[in-house]
């Protein structure tokens, strides 16, 4: 689904991502960890290509959705429209009402009662799903979400936890989570990948391997 | 008495050119800033723009109101009419510093906006009208009005190549009647009610159009 050569970004002489290498199966859960500042978001900003790469190769086999770290909302559009306005754009003249299908997806995130309210009246956790909801709207392949559980309380981190499982299930799609919080990758990842200086230290499947969270705070 | 309300009738009969003046500008000036502070973001146009932004704010609005008054004839062949020349006067020279609001407000938001906008494949023509747009211009709002009453002030200089506007009548009446004091009261008083009305209309405006800017 996903192959990563040889990657290597740049930024001002220091080298944030280090040589690079990555193949993520198609419907898999990939959680990326490390310590502040190791190039996690950096890394699923160049996957995006919100940031452009100085060496290597990303090949993505499918569609990319990318949830913030700070949500993005529009915060001038409700949450419906938040949902609807890319691809009702995007597929402008196929007349395809995405209303029943955003109505239908909010439904099923517990969201239904919102979809008229703007951005500033939810509270973190509702944001978060609006933002998920909204880049499922684009329909990707593989769901790339930067720090999603960061300003989250125990309670709400354990619903997205659920949410972005079933999420994986129901849609299929692959998901690449960059996260600091190593209890939470460890509950939800198929495989863990550890970045340190921008390069990968550690590579492993957190349901084999004995005391998960253990062994990768040693490299904290 | 009834020279003071002739007088006053007199010069208040200016307000049409001042205002037409003024929205005639602003109008100009919101389409030019906005098209400046867009192409701003072009890396061709960025240094073109910039230095047109430049000249327009170093130089003084008198100059090139007569530049396009007096000198223009000369190379399009034909004299604009007064109100057309101040009206793109006062535009043009607007847009520089609604281009500057404009700047000021793109950078207040966030980079997230362009980017989700980006992850979302929203092209670029519709990242500006539907989605940087809208919030710019609630957020520079305030700063938009203060150009509004800079600019309905600075419509006085249409008096030097001989509008008639409020501050035109006031310098007949008192070049008329030796009388400088009341004529110049007279049109502080217009100018000052207008400033008044603009801000208190722009206040309503505001309140009406907010909502929360954080998402």
């Amino acid at each position: 689904m996903l192959k990563i050569r040889d990657v290597c970004k740049i930024f001002n002489h220091t080298k944030v991502l280090e040589n690079i290498n990555l193949d993520v199966k198609k419907s898999s859960i990939l959680g990326i960890a490390g310590p502040s500042g190791c190039g996690k978001s950096t890394f699923l900003r160049c996957i995006q290509k919100l940031e452009p790469i100085d060496h290597g190769t990303i090949e993505c086999g499918g569609r990319t959705g990318f949830m913030f770290q700070d949500f993005q909302l529009f915060p001038h559009m409700t949450v419906l429209q938040n949902l609807t306005y890319a691809p009702t754009l995007k597929n402008k003249d196929s007349g395809k009402d995405y209303k029943k299908q955003a109505e239908g997806m909010l439904g099923d995130l517990g969201m239904a009662s919102k979809a008229n309210e703007y951005p500033n009246t939810l509270s973190g956790g509702q944001k978060q799903r609006v933002a998920l909801a909204r880049s499922l709207m684009t329909q990707p392949d593989i769901l790339l979400c930067d720090e999603p559980t960061s300003g989250l309380d125990v309670s709400t981190t354990m619903d997205v936890v659920a949410l972005l499982q079933s999420v994986g299930e129901q849609f299929g799609i692959t998901i690449i989570i960059a996260s600091h919080d190593l209890d939470f990758l460890t509950k939800i990842s198929d495989r863990i990948v550890l970045l340190k200086d921008g390069a990968i230290a550690v590579d492993m499947d957190p349901r084999t391997d004995g005391a998960p969270i253990d062994f990768l705070k040693r490299y904290y | 008495m009834n020279k003071i309300i002739s007088n006053f009738l007199y010069i208040g009969s200016g307000i049409g050119l001042t205002l037409k003046l003024t929205f005639g500008g602003v109008f100009i000036g919101i389409i030019g800033g906005t098209l400046l502070s867009v192409l701003r973001h072009n890396g061709i146009a960025r240094p073109i723009v910039n230095a047109i932004i430049s000249v327009l704010r170093g130089t003084p609005l008198l100059l090139q109101l007569s530049l396009i008054y007096f000198i223009a004839p000369g190379i399009v062949g034909f004299r604009p009419d007064l109100l057309s020349a101040g009206i793109l006067a006062f535009g043009i020279n607007s847009s520089a510093y609604i281009a500057e609001i404009f700047r000021a407000g793109i950078e207040s938001l966030p980079k997230g906006q362009f980017e989700a906008a980006q992850a979302l494949e929203i092209p670029r023509f519709y990242t500006w009208k539907d989605i940087i747009l809208p919030q710019v211009v609630v957020n520079i709002f305030p700063a938009l009005v203060n150009e509004v009453i800079a600019l309905l002030k600075e419509t006085a200089l249409i008096a030097m190549i001989g509008g008639m506007d409020i501050m035109r009548r006031a310098q007949t009446i008192a070049v008329e009647q030796y009388e400088y004091f009341m004529p110049l009261c007279m049109a502080g008083i217009y100018y000052y009610g207008l400033v008044l009305l603009i801000g208190f209309v722009g206040k309503k405006i505001e309140t009406w159009k907010h909502y929360a800017k954080n998402s």
